[in-house]
């Protein structure tokens, strides 16, 4: 007998034939991140059920996780794609091209010419998660599809809407942002099996054009009828736009099929081969040793790949807690203090920063000492944020003299009008003036919150370059703080489960998605929660350097770098990006700012305070016309966003302000005296209330433009116009 | 129309051939990439100069995804360069996105470009991946079948030195003789016509952004300069950033079309022609020996230009993903206009997909330092230069508003 297993990323696959190859029993089953543990319950089933018997049958393996197996049990390791070509080749000699998606990666196959000079072409991707399975129901988990409903939902028929096809989380955020915007389940499945096949025939066709007849192959092509309907799609309308002759008697959909089988492929590959190689390779050993590796050998294994823990000695960790331990702030170095036991709060200059998730705000005394800090949660109405954060403001300050205000995060041209700000600072420069006030001879400024990764590298004290990742999920805070969560593990107490840690798992860097399965991995393999958060750890640096950043060379990026940002609150953070600029960069200095969190409402307080003593003098309107800022909220059709098929149900919340310019044209006209703040909309065009409005701005816009010209312009409209004459 | 030198070099030809040719109804389609974007006006006065009439001339739309969407998928090559691999794109609209079908297909291998630093510089050659660029792409029509022969359309591709002009008469009559039926002396004709229309253009961008430096002299106002490969003003390669900066009110200067005159020129290098430092105005061997490539050179130039220039106080330098042409220039660059104090920002590894949240706050950033800092560094730089700027004694302008509009 010959046995073929398959072990993919997410299932296993066997098929036993005979030595002639007549099929004698088949079955798939999901893993669970328990490969091993899969195959020897495949193996004693087929000992026991149909008799493969160690020393006499033959076992051929294939499949993302089968090396290692393989060698446990003697069998032999066929490539994936060889296997499945081989069995399409024997199976269906007129298939010109084969899509196989799997779990976690995708492969095409394109046969070429006949008989013997019959070649192929493969090209396969397994590195991200986009156009894979995972991709699919990762998606589907989140909208608490079942699987067997998402196995007969359709493509055919449904208006698709945008969802990014490259990467699984993104996928996942579009999804729930087309989901909040009240767009049915149906059609963002339908949109989502379009990505799929989009990024299949993006990536994996590099200027070969898929021909009759087509095989589509793997889990996800078997099971999700919506998939094969949008692969019917695509590749019928791809013959049509290339002319791709096809026989005239025969409906051009039936060029394309799916065998029932198509889960067994590359199991049925394996025993095509096995066929073909001598009859002493591949022999069955028994599960022994397989048995051994489970209960005992994986283990052992856990010790010999991990690396130490985030630190080699205590004495190491004992001088870092020394350096790190206290935030620096009784650094000699600080100039802005918080010792005082009564701060004078007569005079103070005002910063705020109001950012995504919370809106903080300082007060520096007129000789920069920073006397009163405070914060509050951001819900939504950037109107009610601002009294709740001016309330304690006023708390503290009382009838003492606001000099200036500095206002700073995404709030900051929404409310810079409303409050009376006197500067609105772009969030790099408020971070850059408040890092090199500290540290005026700072390279770098990395910036770690919640949601995002900010880099600000610094040249003759300007920010010269800057990188933002707010897309990949890899590498912020919130992934870090997610995966504790699971572990039951409190945000404050990450760092002190992580340096429990004697040694941790080399975790992949990269992919948000594929490092979640990472994880579940190696905890089978025996990893602790705090050794699991102390490889995530150390990853971090890598995934805010170089995966998020794309800063491969950081000694060109300087030798002083600041850390700050919420993230960097977590000692234990900071201890693995110490280590990792310290290998690239030997001679670095790392520092953390002493006010991490506040760092951005400090700049625009700086800030602000050098527009006050270069003589400015404050339009902040008070306390009291905070307090009692007038507003009425719509929240109507009317103001649901047209800009794109989301259709963003916004609200505009108009506050009551003298000299507002009002809105007459507005489909929700406001009179003057009055201004206008759009809120829930889920991107910067929904900030612009609509066309009428859009016709607005591009007319100041376009007078703009015409009074400062952009000889681009000129090249655009006449370069490739008729000569003139 | 007809020049002299011409006719007494293929005078007995011209008299043998054939009555002109009837081409006005010939169809021919440029994709609008690479370095056409700074030969445009050639290839249109040489195709009028043979009679196609103008409005047969169609130029592919600007870069964008929907276009490689639409007509590039799954004809692309592997090639790092997006401004290379985007050409597919162009190439199917070319092909399948034209309500009036093309006859031809033109897309130029260009291997040396006609430079202003011509005779100052090694040489002016292009990118050996853009040039070949057309040859990597093709590929991807020609696979299975002959696309083009299947739409009927006529492929060619001339290699073509425009670098050094006696070439390139022979160049495009051996490539395109056969499509177009040509013969050398007409050929040659044609490309002087196409060389004037460049010459002309050129001229006429060059006193634009004269007229730019001259409004900023008389307001003592900044404006910010460019430093990209010519390719960089397609929406889609360059993201259009430089019009994010505009609309905060700055104009925009594009190194390509710096004025060149020889007043401003004597201003701003004379003194160092002058000590020796160097032969002329368009000598860059002091920053950059080895002077081959024709946009890295003018790049290099611009530099210099912009360290020296008091209204340019700020440059903002592209370069596209893995550009090996830009890669050893960009210590240079930022150097050079760094060493007089001039504001510098890279934007770096653009490809096909703008990055909008990111340039938005770098875009306010930069506005911040402009605003801050721009006052002192024309002072600086007015400072560091002869007495007499010849753009404060250009003619006063007509109207008193002196608006920049055109």
């Amino acid at each position: 007998m010959i046995c073929g297993i398959d072990v993919g990323s997410t299932t296993c696959k066997y098929v036993l034939a005979s030595s002639e190859g007549e099929i004698l029993a088949q079955a798939y089953e999901r893993h669970n991140t328990r490969q091993a543990e899969k195959v020897l319950e495949f193996l004693t089933r087929l000992e026991r059920e149909h008799g493969l018997t160690p020393g006499r049958d033959r076992v051929f393996f294939t499949g993302s996780g089968a090396g290692m197996i393989a060698s446990l049990v003697g069998a032999r390791v066929v490539q994936e794609v060889v296997a499945v070509a081989a069995a399409v080749e024997r199976l269906h000699p007129a298939v010109r091209f084969v899509s196989e998606i799997g779990g976690e990666d995708m492969k095409t196959i394109f046969f070429t010419g006949d008989g013997s000079s019959k070649g192929k072409h493969v090209l396969m991707q397994s590195a991200c998660s986009g156009g894979t399975g995972t991709f699919i129901e990762k998606t589907a988990r989140k909208l608490q599809i079942p699987l067997e409903q998402l196995a007969e939902m359709r493509y055919e028929g449904y208006p698709l809407h945008k969802i990014s096809s490259k990467c699984g989380i993104f996928a996942e955020a579009d999804a729930n942002t087309l989901l909040k915007a009240g767009v049915p389940v149906e059609e963002i499945i339908a949109s989502l099996f379009e990505a799929v096949v989009y990024q299949n025939l993006a990536t994996l066709t590099r200027g070969n054009t898929p021909m009759p007849e087509v095989l589509l192959l793997g889990g996800p092509n078997l099971f999700f009828k919506g998939l094969q309907e949008a692969w019917r799609h695509h590749l019928l309308k791809i013959w049509k736009e290339r002319k791709v002759p096809l026989p005239e008697d025969q409906d051009p959909a039936l060029l394309i099929s799916v065998p029932k089988n198509a889960l067994y492929y590359a199991a049925l590959g394996c025993i095509e081969i096995a066929r073909r190689e001598p009859e002493h390779v591949g022999v069955y050993q028994g599960g022994e040793r397989l048995r051994w590796w489970i209960e005992e050998g994986q283990y052992e294994e856990k010790k010999r790949e991990g690396r130490r823990g985030l630190w080699t000695t205590p004495e190491e960790l004992q001088q870092f807690r020394i350096i790190y331990g206290n935030s620096g702030r009784s650094d000699s170095r600080l100039s802005l203090r918080k010792g005082r036991t009564a701060p004078d709060l007569s005079r103070v200059i005002l910063g705020c920063d109001f950012g995504s998730t919370t809106a903080k705000a300082v007060c520096l005394s007129p000789e920069k000492e920073l006397v009163f800090s405070c914060y509050a949660l951001s819900r939504g109405n950037p109107i009610e944020d601002a009294k709740a954060l001016f309330r304690q403001i006023r708390a503290a300050v009382g009838d003492g003299e606001i000099l200036a205000v500095g206002i700073t995060g995404y709030g900051k041209d929404l409310l810079k009008g409303i409050i009376g700000a006197d500067c609105a600072v772009v969030e790099t420069i408020a971070h850059a003036t408040a890092g090199l006030y500290v540290f005026p001879d700072a390279d770098c400024i990395c910036d770690v919150g919640g949601v995002d990764v900010k880099i600000m590298i610094l040249k003759n004290g300007t920010v010269s370059d800057f990188r933002l990742n707010s897309q990949c999920s890899s590498g912020n805070g919130a992934f870090l703080q997610g995966v504790a969560e699971r572990f039951g593990i409190p945000l404050e107490q990450i760092a002190d489960y992580a340096f429990r840690a004697q040694a941790m798992p080399q975790l992949t860097m990269g992919c948000g998605v594929f490092l979640q399965s990472d994880i579940v991995n190696q905890q089978r393999k025996g990893w602790q929660a705090e050794e699991i958060l102390a490889g995530l750890c150390t990853i971090l640096p890598l995934n805010v350097w170089i995966y998020a950043g794309g800063l491969n060379n950081l000694a060109q990026v300087g030798r002083k770098f600041i850390l700050q940002g919420g993230t960097h609150k977590n000692l234990a953070v900071v201890k693995a990006q110490v280590d990792f600029i310290k290998s690239k960069v030997p001679e670095a200095e790392i520092v953390v700012h002493p006010y991490s969190g506040e760092a951005g409402a400090i700049g625009a307080a700086l800030i602000a305070h050098e527009w006050w003593e270069c003589g400015g003098r404050t339009r902040f309107r008070g306390f009291d016309v905070i307090e009692n800022l007038t507003y009425k909220t719509t929240t109507s059709p009317d103001t649901v966003c047209k800009w794109c098929p989301v259709n963003c149900q916004r609200s505009f919340i108009d506050v009551e302000l003298p000299g507002g310019k009002g809105r007459p044209w507005s489909k929700v006209p406001l009179p003057e005296g009055w201004e206008r703040v759009i809120v829930n909309n889920s991107c910067p065009k929904g900030l612009v209330e609509d066309v009428n409005e859009m016709k607005v701005i591009k007319a100041a816009l376009e007078k703009t433009k015409n009074a400062y010209p952009n000889i681009a312009d000129f090249v655009r409209k006449e370069g490739f116009r008729r000569v003139a004459t | 129309m007809r020049i002299p030198t011409l006719r007494i070099l293929f005078g007995k030809k011209a008299s043998a051939a054939s009555p002109p040719k009837d081409r006005s109804s010939v169809r021919v389609g440029i994709p609008k990439v690479l370095n056409i974007w700074s030969t445009h006006q050639f290839w249109v006065g040489f195709l009028t100069a043979l009679g196609i009439a103008p409005e047969n001339i169609v130029f592919s739309s600007d870069t964008s995804e929907e276009q490689y969407r639409e007509y590039g998928k799954g004809r692309g090559t592997v090639d790092c360069c997006y401004p290379v691999k985007c050409m597919s794109g162009h190439y199917g609209e070319l092909i399948f996105g034209q309500k009036k079908k093309i006859d031809i297909l033109l897309s130029p291998m260009i291997y040396s470009l006609p430079s202003f630093l011509r005779g100052h510089v090694l040489d002016t050659l292009t990118c050996t991946r853009v040039m070949a660029g057309p040859e990597n792409i093709k590929a991807g029509f020609l696979k299975e079948r002959d696309v083009f022969a299947e739409n009927g359309i006529r492929y060619v591709s001339p290699f073509v030195s425009l670098g050094e002009p006696e070439k390139v008469p022979k160049q495009l009559h051996l490539a395109l003789k056969d499509v177009l039926d040509l013969d050398e002396e007409e050929t040659a004709r044609a490309v002087e016509a196409g060389y004037r229309a460049l010459e002309a253009f050129t001229q006429k961008m060059r006193q634009k952004s004269r007229e730019i430096l001259t409004w900023c002299a008389r307001h003592d106002r900044p404006c910010i300069l460019v430093l990209a490969r010519p390719y960089h003003m397609d929406p889609g390669i360059g993201h259009e950033i430089e019009a994010e900066l505009q609309a905060h009110g700055f104009p925009i200067l594009w190194m390509q079309y710096l004025p060149i005159d020889d007043d401003l020129m004597q201003w701003l290098f004379g003194e160092e022609i002058r000590a020796g430092r160097i032969k002329s105005p368009f000598d860059i061997s002091d920053v950059w020996p080895s002077s081959y490539s024709s946009n890295t050179n003018e790049i290099l130039w611009g530099a210099k230009v912009a360290a020296r220039c008091p209204w340019i106080t700020c440059v903002i330098r592209f370069s596209s993903y893995e550009c090996g042409m830009d890669q050893p220039t960009y210590t240079p660059t930022q150097k050079i206009v760094e060493a007089s104090g001039t504001l510098y920002f890279k934007f770096g590894d653009l490809d096909a997909t703008k990055p909008a949240g990111s340039i938005k706050i770098r875009v306010e950033t930069i506005v911040h330092y402009v605003e801050k800092y721009s006052r002192d560094l024309i002072r600086r730089k007015l400072a560091a230069l002869p007495p007499r700027c010849p753009l404060l004694e250009d003619a006063a302008p007509t109207s008193e508003s002196a608006s920049l509009a055109a």
